[in-house]
Parts: structure tokens; sequence; C-alpha cells
């Protein structure tokens, strides 16, 4: 190590002056019939991404039946009054382009992306789909077929089943705690109930239709009006949910899967959403905690003690209500050893100021990966999707990484005490039983069912 | 439809370190990665899983980043990094604002100089591996499904049929000095490209490489295992228990053309024909139309990042009334009808076009939002380790645009043979042994 480019080269380089993070316009509007439009320019490629979002999804229909919301926008693409499936298929190869219809608890959507060029013949269809879908019954019989045995194959993977668990333990009698239908629920599903559920909720009143990428947005804004301009409806009327009940003291859920050569783990407690003004503490706690490859929690059991592969921990912010949660697949001899970790490193955080070094380094890190979203199409579409659907103000893009960089150690140890609530986590493990049961068993009393979510004891 | 003009300067190091530069300053943001000419394919024998866990080791400590160090650098720097271990490459990636640049070559120039790494290390990677083992195949529905499955049963070759992600008995006897010779032998300038792209000018990214990987001595060009098959001339097949999931499966694999070739752009089109989508004819015909199968998809996966025998491979979950061999049957008519009936021109030009659009997605990203360029750094280092040129990329498009519908049968007819392919049954216990005649 004595050479002088050796020398050299053994310092760490310091970073360089930093380049101003620049977020592109949002140019917003509304058309009159109440659909919101944002479009975003941005020029890399001759593409462009979209997506046409519904504010209402599963959590909204579910005293109907689980998953209803998500099997209408399922339907949405099998056909439409002036199109049948395959034409819709192969208009959409024509265009360059893909396009999937979804609906999780809180939106339905229409995604889309594909070239420049064809956007106005891809929106049309869009609007088609949107406007016209016909609910055809052979497809609907077909769609139900292979939902059925998604909902089988579902129970057979852990990480399903740990977080239908949690879900259902953090949310009670809420619809958040239904995350999937049961195989009964899916062969009773109607297709009145479907086009009802269509023709409330796929409303320009409820929508927001949001374009990022190669467009120019005057014309872009034409094109939209000339297709949306004459689509009604209005907003449909949500039922009410009471708040869930916050369970309290620490509760162990094992899902028992015989053969399983690795247990899941998965724990979770109530939090915030992203409206509240503890957001950005909370966002910046988790990445400290586990919500980065440099995190703790990561380097703990990940780096230094072999646990696990991919750990994680992170905030899942519904609209209603959020929750933190913890996962770790690890071998099913250190169940125990693993979640002695995970509580070691929230009560922590909890009980230490974080050093100035570490929380600078967190900064930095959210504050870097955020503005990453400025580099591709669909990565602005998600921050810009979530600014509006959130209702977030309108320069939070703009602001976030100084509300990141201001935090300081005493915020962190107060949004730690307040939200990694150790106290009152509640523990999923997905595993089997014979090997794992006296482990889990130290953390909390025990409840067992099977992947079928029976009861064992 | 025009290929893309991005603008693409590169050198080579007088150690041979090829180093590529794609400038773009839309956002303040850099993608760097390093590619290692070394994949699973060539790992040694006895070593199984050994090139995957070789990438492992290369976070665990350089010379001058002790373990921990290289992630903690980048992730406080604002950036992201991860690594992969393909066929027959070995990618270290990193995007981070453009302030960071001199931070990230430095970290990748020390560990391509020195690898500083302990027993204790190995052990604990290799526990790590074995957990994504886990998570990633053992303890999941369909794991492995099909590509550790369909190599053993498609391959004679060892390079081509062994288990890639490595059998735990091989992985335990990995030592060590096991790490380093490998290191020595593969993990050289003169086996590796750089790549820099996004928000850096040309000449301060050759004087970066220059400045820190220039000192880096070259090594004696590394022994390559000859990854060709033994001429195929009858089907193959094979049965592997399925031990969670619900639904018969079933992988159906055609050994590729020539890279490269007339024949191979052909290829990529008749695929997307087959594959692409809902439009697809497989999807079209076994699950929309005839509703054999519940999910059918597949492909050639990544057609640019392989050098060496590789497949087009159909995967098809069916439903469990329905006889494997019901359903083979039901995909050889799909196959059937495209060697016997051209695919129209308007076929065709859908095709093309979806094909120029997709190529221009996976040059922005291809790993989310969140990993800028991923696909243009994939491509830059392909052509330049295989191919010798970077350039590649902006006229690649080129041959598949021009393919014909005589092409496309042609190839169908060549290639998509009973001898030319193999078959993966993957059968839920549970459900019994699936019959393979209708």
């Amino acid at each position: 190590m004595a050479t002088a480019s050796t020398q050299a080269s053994s310092a760490v380089p310091t970073l360089s002056g930093e380049r101003t993070v620049n977020w592109p316009k949002r140019v917003k509007s509304k058309l009159a019939n109440g659909l919101e439009i944002i479009l975003v320019e941005s020029h890399s490629i001759p593409r462009f991404h979209g997506e046409l979002f519904f504010r209402s999804g599963n959590a909204a229909v579910s005293h109907l039946a689980p998953g209803l919301a998500d099997m209408t926008a399922t339907m949405v693409r099998t056909g439409t009054s002036k199109r049948a499936s395959r034409q819709i298929e192969e208009d959409l190869r024509r265009l360059g382009a893909d396009l999937s219809t979804s609906a999780g608890q809180d939106t339905s959507a229409i995604a889309f992306a594909g070239l420049s060029e064809f956007a106005e013949s891809l929106l049309g269809l869009v609007n088609e789909l949107a406007r016209e879908a016909s609910f055809p019954d052979p497809e609907l019989e077909r769609e139900r077929r292979q939902k059925l045995e998604e909902v089988k194959l579902e129970r057979t993977q852990p990480g399903f089943l740990a977080g239908e668990r949690l879900r259902k333990v953090l949310f009670g009698e809420h619809p958040y705690a239904k995350v999937s239908p049961a195989e009964a629920q899916v062969a009773a599903y109607k297709k009145e109930e479907l086009q009802t559920i269509y023709r409330q909720s796929y409303t320009p009143e409820n929508a927001l239709l949001l374009l990022v990428g190669d467009l120019d947005p005057k014309a872009m804004f034409g094109t939209i009006e000339k297709i949306f301009a004459p689509w009604s409806g209005k907003k449909p009327a949500i039922p009410h949910a009471a708040a869930p009940a916050n369970p309290r003291g620490r509760r162990v859920y094992l899902v028992h899967v015989p053969g399983a050569v690795q247990t899941q783990i998965l724990c979770g407690c109530h939090s915030i959403t992203r409206r509240h003004p503890d957001w950005i503490k909370l966002g910046l706690t988790n990445s400290l905690y586990g919500g980065a490859f440099n995190s703790r929690l990561v380097m703990n059991i990940r780096e230094a003690k072999g646990y696990t592969y991919s750990p994680r921990s992170g905030v899942t912010p519904l609209q209603q209500h959020g929750y933190f949660s913890v996962s770790a697949a690890v071998r099913n001899e250190v169940v125990a050893a693993s979640l002695t970790e995970i509580f070691y490193e929230l009560d922590k955080l909890r009980s230490l100021p974080v050093p100035e070094a570490e929380l600078a380094d967190a900064q930095n890190y959210l504050s870097g990966v955020f503005s990453m979203g400025l580099a591709t199409q669909d990565g602005l579409l998600s921050q810009v999707a979530t600014v509006a659907l959130n209702e977030l103000p309108d320069d939070y893009l703009e602001t976030y990484r100084q509300e990141v960089r201001a935090l300081t150690p005493d915020d962190l140890q107060s949004t730690a005490q307040k939200y990694l609530d150790s106290a009152n986590m509640q523990i999923v493990v997905v595993g089997d039983r014979g090997k794992i049961e006296t482990q889990a068993a130290l953390f909390g009393e025990l409840e067992i069912c099977d992947s079928q979510a029976n009861r064992l004891s | 439809m025009k290929g893309p003009q991005i603008a693409i300067e590169n050198k080579t190091l007088a150690n041979g370190l090829r180093v590529v530069i794609a400038p773009d300053s839309a956002a303040p943001v850099v993608t760097v990665g390093v590619y290692y000419k070394i994949g699973f394919r060539l790992e040694p024998q006895g070593r199984s899983g050994f090139a995957h866990l070789f990438e492992h080791m290369m976070f665990q400590g350089s010379a001058n980043a002790p373990k921990m160090e290289h992630i903690k650098l980048i992730n406080s720097s604002g950036g992201v990094l991860n690594g992969s271990t393909m066929y027959d490459v070995t990618n270290y990636y990193e995007a981070v604002p453009s302030n960071a640049l001199s931070r990230v070559l430095w970290l990748e120039a020390d560990r391509m100089r020195a690898l500083k790494v302990d027993d204790e290390n190995l052990k604990n990677q290799r526990d790590v591996v074995k957990e994504e083992v886990r998570v990633n195949v053992l303890n999941q529905p369909y794991g492995g499904f099909p590509w550790l499955d369909m190599p053993p049963i498609a391959f004679r070759n060892w390079a081509n049929a062994h288990n890639f992600y490595g059998d735990f008995a091989d992985l335990d006897a990995a030592s060590l000095a096991d790490v380093q010779t490998f290191f020595k032998t593969y993990y050289l300038p003169n086996n590796a490209v750089l790549l820099i792209l996004g928000d850096v000018k040309p000449e301060e990214g050759f004087s970066l490489a220059e400045k820190y990987f220039g000192d880096i001595p070259r090594g004696p060009e590394p022994p390559f295992a000859d990854p060709n098959e033994p001429p195929q001339a009858e089907e193959r097949k094979g049965h592997v228990e399925e031990k969670f999931g619900t639904l018969p499966a079933i992988a159906i694999g055609y050994v590729l053309p020539k890279r490269r070739s007339a024949e191979w752009c052909a290829m990529a089109l008749l695929d997307q024909a087959l594959h692409g989508g809902r439009a697809g004819r497989i999807y079209r015909d076994l699950v929309l139309e005839k509703q054999i199968a519940v999910e059918a998809d597949g492909g050639v996966d990544d057609i640019f990042g392989y050098n060496g025998p590789a497949q087009m491979t159909t995967r098809i979950f069916h439903k469990p009334e329905i006889s494997a061999g019901a359903t083979l049957a039901g995909f050889d008519e799909v196959i059937h009808e495209v060697q016997e009936k051209e695919i129209s021109t308007d076929e065709l030009e859908q095709l093309k076009t979806k094909w120029w659009s997709d190529y221009y997605a996976m040059l922005e990203g291809g790993r989310g939002g969140y990993m800028p360029k991923y696909g243009l750094m994939h491509l830059l280092a392909c052509f330049s380790l295989f191919d010798g040129e970077p350039q590649l990329v902006n006229t690649i498009l080129d041959g598949f645009l021009q393919v014909t519908p005589e092409q496309v049968q042609a190839v169908a007819k060549k290639y998509l043979r009973r001898e030319n392919r193999a078959i993966v049954f993957r059968a839920p216990a549970n459900l019994g042994a699936q019959k393979e005649a209708a």
C-alpha cells in the first residue's frame, strides 16, 4: 500500500456541490363534468405514461363482498359496446401500448403507457373502457374461474398469508381487514353488482386523469377535452366505516403451514396516513429503522447475523388509516432470535437519540431517493399521483427534501415513541407449527390457525 | 419507426477496462454500472451457485471500504445499489444524485482492485443466500419454475444444465480460497466494462475512470468453459413435484437461433406473436378462447443479455380437470398454426410497433421507476462485452424491423420442432400423478 496511486485512492471522495432538483410543472385543469386533469412533460423517450384514477376501491363496496371493485376493474378490459376482448388487445398492440385495470382498497384505476404519436387513439380506448364496458357473460365466467384459482393459490404463499392475517388483526371489522375474497364469495359475485359499481364509481366527478411523458400540455388538453367532455356522472356515496379498534398488548398469530422450510415474520401496529403532520417524520424514522439497505434492521439481522435475506419495514398509508409493519423471512431455528432483534431495534430507537451522523446519512438517503423519481416517466407519475390522490400541498415535491433535512434526533425519538409501538405490536408468523410454536409463544399469547383461516388453537 | 439516437462515447483504458458513457443531463442523477463477463453458466464444476454467492461477497468489503461501508456510502449519498448474477455476466450498479459520481467510481474501483473478506463474512453471506433460496424457491409455490427446473432437463453440458442458485452442499463447500481465486481469475479490468449514464460530461467521466480504475493491473485473459451443447435429437421431458401450489403447470422451452443472426431477429418477433401479452396467440388461445389454462405467459427472457444457448420458454398453468396431455395438444395447435400459415402483414406490423415501443421503455427504466436507465446500461454492457460494439444500442432494432412474414414462418418450422424442445411438468403433489396422454 505504498504507491502514490493507492495512497491517493484510500480516502473516500467527498460529495461535490449538489445540482438543484427541479420538479417539472404540473399543469392542472378540470373539465366541466368534474374530471380533474394533471399533465406533466418528460421528454426522455417518445412515450407517455397515464393513469385514470377513480377515488373508490374495494373498501367502498366491501359491505357487499371483498374484492368486488377488483373484479369490476378486471371486467372493464374484457369488452365494450364497440370492441370485443380480442379487438381491445390487438388495438393496444397496434398502438405500442400496455394497459392494466385494477382496484386497491381506496382507488380503482386504468393504467396505460404507449407511444406519444398514438396518444389520441389510446386515450380514446381508455375513455371507452371507462364509459362503455359491456360486461359480457362468457368473459365474466372465465374471469370468475381464474379468480377462484387465484384465491386458492394465494393461500399457498407465505407472504399473502402473513399480510392477510395482520390486516385482519389490525383492522377487525373495518373494510381494510379484508384483503381477498373467499372462494364462496367469488362464486357468488353477480354481474349486476359489478355493473352497479361500475356505473357509480367510474364517473368523471370521481376521477383524476394523470399523464406524464413526451407531450405538449396545451395540445394534450385539447385532445382530452374532445374525448372526455361528453362524459357525465356524479361522485358515488361511500358508506362510512367506523374506526377500527387499536389492538392493545402483544399477541402472536401463527399460521400453520406443514412442511414450511422457512418462517415468514410480519409484525405491525396502527400508524398514520400521508396527510398526517407526522408523516415525514415517520418516513425518516422508518427509513432509519428498516426502510433502507443501510438501515439498522438490515445491518443487524442480515449483515451481522445472517438470519434472513430480505428484512424490511414500511408504513402502509391507506386513505383512512395507516399501519407500520416489519417483515422478514427467516430460517426456522431463529424465529425467536429474529423477533428479539426486531424488538431490540424498535426499543433502541424509542430509548436513545439517533447519533447526528447516522441521522444525516438517513436524511441524505431519503431525499436523494425521493428525487430519483424525476428521471423516469413512471417514477414521476407515481410521485405526482401520490400528491394528488392524498390531497397533499401543491409544493409537496419541492419542499419534501428540506422538511426531511430539518428533522432532529429529538424528532425521531419522539416519533419512534409514538408510532413504533413495540408494546402493542401484533406478531404474525407463518410456518410449520412443530418447528416454531414454542419460539413464537415466548412473545405473547398465541393463537394458531391453518392456511384456510380455521382456528386450530 | 426509427432507432434511438443515444449519444454514446466509449474507450478502453490501458489495463483493458472498457468505459462507456451516455450523457443526458435532463435529471441530476447518474447511473453507474460495472459488468464482469462471468455468470452462473461459467462457474466452476462442484461449485454450483458460486457466481451468485460471490456476487454477495462483493458487498462484504474491499481494501479501503470495509464491510457495510460500501452500502452505507451509497445510501448516505442519496443513492440506491444492487447487483445481480445472470447466465454470462454479473453486474453491480448504483443510481445516485450526480454529485456522488466520484464516490461511486472510487467504491467500484476499490472492490475491483482488492476484495478484503474473511471467513466470517463468507459464513454470513452463505446463510443469507440460503434464506434467499428458501424465500424465492424452496418455500414458495412454483419457486424456481421453470428457470431452475428447465436447465437439467433441457441441456447436457454442465455449464447450462446445473443448479444456478446452488446445491446447499456446494454452497457449504465453498471456501475463502475459492472466493479469492474466483476474484483473481474473473474480476479483472480486462474482463469488465464500466458504464456511466445520465448527468455526466464525457470528458469528466473518462478522466474519473482513468483516475480511479487506471492503475488496477490487468490479468491473464480468463479461461471460459465452452457453453455449446451437443446436438439434440429427441424431445426431452422431466417431472418436478410442486410442493405447495394448487394447479398443474407445464413449461415448454425451445432453443433459440444464434445470437444476432437474421433468424434470431425473426424468432424475437415470433416470440412476440406467441407471448406478447393478452394479444399473444398462446394467452389468447389457451386462456381466453379455449380456456384450457388459467394462466399462460413466457417468452425469451432478456434477449440481448445472454451469450450461449438460451430458450424461448412458455409457462402454462392449466385447469386440473384438463390433462397435461390435452394441454400440451392445445399448445401444439398454436405452434402448428404459425408453422403452417404465414402471419398477416397487419399482425407483423402490430408486433413491430409494440417491439419498438417496448425497446424505448426498457432503455429508460427496466427495474421500476427508481433505477433510471437500467435497461440502457444493461444493453450497453452486453453489447460491449459480447460484441465489442456498444453503439449497437442505436442500430440493433433495424434487424427486427426488417423481418418478413416468410422469415417468421421459416423460423417457426425450423426451431419450434419437438427435437429442439424440452418440457417440464410441475404437478402438485396432492393432485396425484398427472397423465401425460390426453
